[in-house]
């Protein structure tokens, strides 16, 4: 099949303004940072080729504006999306408590067909800011503002919420920033897999007990 | 004299019948060709014949080209065609061979492939039409050495669905788009916007004996570019508009929406009905072969400015549908000439007008936006501004003490200044940080901008910190909410931040003063959105984009506008839609100015316009 289309796996990543959303994403795909992003206004996504055992994929991945105010406008880049990741800055408690917030926002929205085992993945980001000296906590008036979440507290609200896979990383860095999109990618393509199963191809029939890859031209 | 066509549909000249040419001194008039029927291959019927149709490729009477113009309907299929082809072995002169002729023969066009015919009736001279392709390229003029114009579009529109454009008389839309909306999206292109880009250029070996007239072979009319096409490009290329589909198309909802209210005008009554039978008559004393061929479609050569013997007054209006040229922006010489001896602005109306046509020099921002955008007063005198400038310099200060007095044990217990400080700080240290005027660590004006916007926030705290400009989301989300237009994302960024991100920082300024003016229109803004989708409208299209990839194409337009274009061709939508188009603007729509006195200033520019 010369001309063969990709499957298409679609990643939106959500969290609080200023978490790292869109630095993670361009770290990710780009091996690139700059503490110079301004913040997301709508949406913009990015894509990147996975390879999986052999198959190769596309990676949607959604840049999604943080803004509380902005988040009424999400049901219509939220839909068909194959994972959810959740950022919060681990410096930053509120944007760790919001995650249910987040997490519930999207499953309304997008309204998976078995809400129960979408798969999520939640990342702690900005674990390279050294306990209040990174410019936007000097701006912060140094307030002790910053208590660190900790990774245990972080955990636990994985596994209570179906043992969410749980990175920490940096974008700035890249630390763990790739591990955590394997991961991501992963069960993104799980997800469409077990979608097709309910939602089996009833065009190709040839098709349809071969891989998703091949000759879907869909 | 006449003698039966010889030829079937798939001909070329050089089987075309040979017939004693057409020359401009003959004008006894000819009957229609019925004899020719039974040469035409089966299912097919000749509607409409017309001998001593001629195209002019130079200026030289002698280089003229006359043939026979066809329509013919498919039996079957229902289809009209329209053919042109020239005499054969003319006798003149001439020195145009029949390569040439054969390059400008019009070989059974449908008219599912015409955009639009352009009638031009002068009383004196020919009547001559002009047939443009929904590529938006053009056949040269056909003269109609023996008239019958009017016949031939009559004969049109008994077989295909014509209507006369309200934008201008004498342009005739083909289109048979199946419902409004595809109607609607297929009008919001203006019949100047074509792209020549994605046609090959001729090919020099076609060309090569043309020079000259491929020089002197103008620009049609401002709705097309005169472009000679070949047989075979004219195969390949259609509108890709044709092949849209519906859904593709909804997505344009917000714009959608408006460009219907707005577009749908261009086609019924408008204030320029009145002056374009006059725009007729103007072209046709001038002779069209005498315009210069426009390169491209960015910054259209304005075909009016050629006709320079045309009443001023005319001139004015008719360059104002295509938008006014845009000028230098106001300098500190010209602006002392709007305040009179103690520093009022003498006249608001005119200094609105200036500006948003030129916009503002950088060093005068400081001293003009403060009336633009409602800070002093235009009536206010040099000594009332420097009062009102200190009393508000103090009020800023005592409100701006309010939060630096907060300890941070305070804050502590002060979650809602916390949470909100927080939004500021994260979004300062991200905002125009690549400019000089914020770049660099501890930048001195990041902690301005920093204390304005918490003093704000201090100023009117229910309001809520909003990422700067977000006042106008709430009334406008709204509005799209109640229209099921929740599919707006593509260019909700332009309206948000007032295409802040779509435009070099200057750029944006410039942007920001004109549509601060309120001139034609406090909604403006909406006005450049149609522009921008307009002119991009054939990609966007043809590329038949889906939401996601609509999405990206628009966030990648960051940087690509040509502001002063895009700002003739809202100007030009603006008006074209008159008050209708005011109209179908919900109320409570913001202005592009989220002043709360903003519209007291709109009522007057509607009447000075209007």
């Amino acid at each position: 099949m010369p001309s063969r289309r990709r499957a298409l796996l679609k990643v939106i990543i959500l969290g609080d303004s200023g978490v790292g959303k869109t630095s993670l994403m361009n770290q990710y795909v780009n091996k690139k940072f700059s503490n110079q992003y301004k913040a997301t206004i709508g949406a913009d996504f990015l894509t990147k080729e996975v390879q999986f055992e052999d198959r190769l994929f596309t990676l949607q991945i959604w840049d999604t504006a943080g803004q509380e105010r902005f988040q009424s406008l999400g049901v219509a880049f939220y839909r068909g999306a194959d994972c959810c990741v959740l950022v919060y800055d681990v410096n930053v408690m509120k944007s760790f408590d919001n995650l249910n917030n987040w997490r519930e926002e999207f499953l309304i929205q997008a309204s998976p067909s078995d809400p129960e085992n979408f798969p999520f993945v939640v990342i702690g980001n900005k674990i390279d800011v050294d306990g209040g000296n990174s410019r936007v906590v000097t701006l912060s008036f140094s307030l002790s503002l910053c208590v660190r979440v900790s990774e245990k507290k972080a955990r636990a609200w994985c596994a209570s919420k179906g043992n969410i896979p749980y990175f920490e990383t940096s974008a700035k860095e890249g630390t763990n920033v790739e591990d955590a999109f394997q991961v991501i990618a992963k069960n993104a393509l799980k997800s469409g897999e077990e979608e097709e199963i309910y939602l089996p191809d009833t065009i190709d029939v040839g098709s349809s007990s071969q891989q998703r890859s091949t000759g879907c031209e869909c | 004299m006449q003698e039966p066509e010889l030829h079937d549909l798939s001909d070329d000249a050089d089987y075309a019948a040979s017939i004693e040419q057409g020359c401009a001194t003959r004008s006894e008039s000819s009957k229609p060709s019925s004899s020719s029927a039974s040469s035409e291959p089966e299912g097919a019927e000749i509607v409409y014949t017309k001998d001593n149709v001629t195209i002019h490729p130079t200026q030289y009477a002698s280089e003229r080209i006359s043939g026979r113009l066809k329509l013919i309907k498919q039996v079957n299929g229902n289809a009209l065609f329209m053919t042109w082809i020239p005499y054969k072995g003319q006798s003149s002169n001439t020195k145009l061979s029949e390569k040439d002729k054969n390059l400008y023969t019009i070989r059974a066009v449908p008219f599912s492939n015409i955009r639009s015919i352009r009638r031009h009736t002068p009383t004196l001279g020919w009547q001559y039409i002009i047939v443009v392709m929904s590529s938006g390229l053009a056949f040269p003029p056909l003269y109609f050495y023996n008239g019958g114009v009017r016949e031939f579009l009559a004969t049109i529109k008994q077989h295909v669905f014509l209507v006369r454009s309200s934008e201008d008389a004498n342009v005739f839309l083909v289109n048979d788009f199946q419902t409004p909306l595809q109607r609607t999206l297929s009008s919001l292109e203006l019949p100047r916007a074509v792209s020549v880009e994605n046609f090959p250029p001729p090919t020099p070996a076609a060309n090569e004996d043309l020079s000259t007239a491929d020089q002197e072979r103008g620009v049609l009319d401002k709705s097309s570019v005169s472009f000679q096409q070949n047989g075979r490009q004219r195969q390949i290329h259609h509108d890709p508009a044709r092949d849209l589909s519906i859904q593709v198309l909804e997505k344009f909802s917000l714009v959608t929406r408006f460009a219907r209210e707005t577009t749908s005008q261009l086609f019924r009554d408008s204030p320029m009905d009145g002056f374009t039978p006059n725009e007729g008559r103007k072209h046709g004393q001038l002779s069209p072969v005498y315009h210069q061929v426009t390169p491209s479609n960015d910054s259209p050569k304005v075909p009016d400015e050629v006709s320079v013997a045309s009443d001023p007054v005319e001139f004015d209006k008719l360059s104002l549908v295509w938008g006014k040229p845009r000028q230098s922006p106001l300098g500190q010489e010209e602006w002392t000439t709007f305040l009179d001896a103690e520093g009022r602005v003498m006249d608001s109306k005119a200094l609105k007008k200036r500006i948003f046509y030129g916009g503002v020099e950088h060093n005068l921002r400081n001293e003009v936006w403060t009336f633009l955008l409602g800070y002093h007063a235009y009536d206010s005198t040099y000594a009332e501004r420097e009062y009102l400038m200190s009393v508000k310099k103090s009020e800023y200060d005592i409100i701006k003490k309010q939060w630096q007095s907060i300890s941070p044990e305070q804050a502590k217990r002060f979650t809602k200044f916390r949470e909100r400080k927080g939004l500021i700080d994260k979004d300062v240290v991200r905002t125009d940080r690549s400019l000089s005027f914020y770049d660099g660590d501890d930048n001195p004006n990041v902690y301005l901008l920093r204390d304005i916007l918490l003093t704000y926030s201090f100023y009117n705290f229910d309001l809520g910190y909003c990422q700067l400009v977000e006042l106008l989301d709430s009334p406008l989300h709204n509005y799209f909410k109640q229209n099921d237009c929740l599919n707006y994302f593509f260019c909700f960024r332009w309206i948000l931040i007032q295409f802040k991100r779509e435009f070099k920082y200057d750029t944006t300024m410039r942007l920001w003063e004109v549509l601060w003016t309120h001139y034609l229109s406090e909604h403006l803004h909406l006005y450049v959105c149609v522009a921008i989708l307009k002119r991009y409208r054939s990609k966007i299209m043809g590329e038949q984009m889906d939401f996601d990839t609509l999405l990206k194409f628009i966030n990648e337009l960051s940087g690509q506008i040509d502001l002063d274009a895009i700002l003739r061709d809202a100007e030009a939508l603006c008006i074209c839609a008159g008050e209708n188009g005011a109209a179908s603007i919900p109320p409570g729509t913001p202005p592009s100015l989220p002043l709360e006195d903003a519209s007291i200033y709109a009522q007057q520019e509607e009447d000075d316009v209007l």
